[in-house]
């Protein structure tokens, strides 16, 4: 079975008015259990607009979505998915472990069971000792990670990430894709990461979705296979091998628009 | 040491500006009837300390109750209006004009409505006073809630109930606290103030009045002096209760 099944999705904002936007045109997608899958593309191309499909947080116009066998909402409202977006989106006033417990809250835990639970997720992202401190207290890496561990609380077989290390500098960041990768081994949950960073996706992915703009589609799908994901990872000929032809994928269409652009720019009155 | 720095400048004007009083009003620049020596006030004070104290309490319980009310109204319509967008148009028109009434001018008439030895007209216009910064700064709280938090929450299921009390509340709390501070001040004035227009004798309002009819005038300014430390009182102890519900502010002080 498959951890997310997305077929014909297309998705317009403000239909039939004259703002509007095919956001994603006829989008097929499939996440298999335990894969990482990286959706990359410029701005504007409906990558946050399809994970916030699959998270149900918005409706398809067509097409339709089935995340862990279920419909996209019957998997909402049974939390079968855990969701981290750029900003942590901490409770300001809840301390690092209430924050982690909130979703097992929802879903009525006891107390202790929540506790021990929460501890260990924190545990897994190296934060057992700020279960008691406030978001503000950290650092914005921290905040990221306690949001994971929010995120994984639930154990959830699929875990949503909409640019979670995009307001990261690089040295945080490259740590917390390891983190990341080990979690992901450990827990076997499947994974579908947003990101605009060309190398950080093809790091973590077993899959890079490559999309472009207007309407937003999919345009390449690029496996990955690295011989090891870690430092040594990073310097391998595979490593650059595939960031070429994700950044060429990219390209693909980007390339014949530019003369257009300048020729544009050539007659500016400015 | 930075508390000293905070703390001692306010303290040198305060001093300054007490003896360059006392001053003025001894080399005779101004007649004591017009403005009393601050030594001749503080006599009083010492001299009518039981009365002074007597007096803050009445007045005290008025304000306080009135500010209980006026808050707790304030702070659940507040809420009601928050959960039912209709009620947010209807109540912010009504809210502004409780807010616009001359709500003094009201006392005397409130006092007729009631027997003269009640205290209900006193408290009733600190209620009133009090509800509208209460209810306008914990209504804008209730509604600023960080869109990122209501997606979450959906992607949590949570139900309307549960978001109010986990998100919504605790998100207001600062908003909250800022309409508080403002009406515990507002709560002592009106309490004093409704005590102009009649009623019991007890309070400090109605002290004043009477030591300004016989024209003791220091005796009017150390009752003026006991309202003021009562209104310091109430607003320090706001700060306080502030405090103590958000602890994850005071926590990023240090």
């Amino acid at each position: 079975m498959s951890s997310v099944d997305i077929n014909g999705v297309t998705k317009t904002f403000n239909q039939g008015r004259a703002d509007e936007v095919v956001a994603l045109s006829e989008v097929d997608l499939t996440v298999g259990d335990g894969e990482f899958v990286s959706l990359i593309g410029p701005s504007g191309c409906g990558k946050s607009t399809l994970l916030r499909l699959i998270a149900d947080l918005i409706a398809p116009s067509t097409g339709t979505i089935t995340v862990a066998g279920k419909s996209a909402g019957a998997a909402r409202k049974e939390q079968a998915y855990g969701i981290a977006f750029q900003q942590s989106g901490l409770f300001e006033w809840r301390t690092v472990l209430k924050n982690v417990e909130l979703p097992l809250e929802l879903r009525g835990l006891s107390r202790p069971e929540r506790k021990a639970k929460a501890e260990q997720m924190l545990a897994l992202v190296g934060l057992e000792d700020f279960a008691g401190h406030y978001p503000a207290q950290l650092s914005g890496g921290m905040q990221q990670r306690v949001a994971i561990a929010r995120a994984l609380a639930v154990q959830p077989p699929l875990l949503l990430m909409d640019e979670p290390f995009g307001a990261l500098d690089e040295m945080t960041r490259e740590r917390l894709q390891s983190e990341l990768l080990g979690i992901c081994a450990q827990t076997g949950t499947s994974t579908v990461f947003v990101t605009h960073s060309i190398s950080e996706a093809v790091f973590l992915s077993n899959r890079v979705v490559v999309m472009s703009a207007r309407p937003g589609r999919i345009t390449a799908s690029i496996t990955v296979d690295l011989p090891s994901r870690d430092d040594a990872g990073r310097l391998s000929p595979a490593f650059f091998d595939k960031i070429t032809e994700v950044r060429q994928a990219l390209r693909g269409d980007a390339a014949p628009a530019r003369p257009a652009e300048n020729a544009v720019a050539g007659t500016d009155p400015r | 040491m930075r508390w000293v720095r905070s703390v001692l400048p306010p303290v040198i004007v305060g001093v300054l500006a007490v003896v360059a009083w006392e001053l003025t009003v001894s080399l005779g620049r101004i007649a004591p009837f017009i403005l009393p020596a601050p030594s001749a006030i503080w006599k009083e004070l010492v001299a009518q300390r039981q009365n002074v104290w007597e007096a803050a309490l009445a007045s005290g319980e008025n304000a306080l109750i009135g500010l209980i009310g006026g808050a707790a109204l304030g702070i659940l319509l507040a809420m009601a209006a928050s959960r039912f967008k209709p009620l947010t148009e209807v109540s912010i028109p009504f809210a502004a004009v409780l807010n616009a009434l001359p709500i003094i001018a009201l006392a005397p008439i409130l006092n007729n409505m009631f027997e003269s030895t009640s205290s209900i007209p006193r408290r009733l216009v600190t209620a009133i006073i009090v509800f509208f910064p209460v209810f306008v700064n914990t209504l804008r709280g209730l509604r600023e809630v960080d869109p990122l938090h209501q997606e979450l929450m959906h992607t949590y299921a949570a139900s309307g109930w549960t978001f109010a009390r986990k998100v919504r509340l605790p998100g207001a709390l600062p908003y909250v606290f800022t309409g508080l501070r403002q009406a515990s001040s507002l709560a002592v004035i009106a309490a004093v103030v409704a005590e102009y227009f009649g009623g019991l004798q007890t309070g400090l309002g109605s002290r004043i009045t009477s030591a300004a009819a016989f024209t003791a005038y220091p005796r009017a300014w150390a009752f003026v002096a006991g309202a003021c430390l009562l209104g310091l009182v109430f607003y320090l102890t706001t700060l306080l209760l502030e405090r103590l519900a958000m602890p994850w502010r005071t926590r990023l002080i240090a």
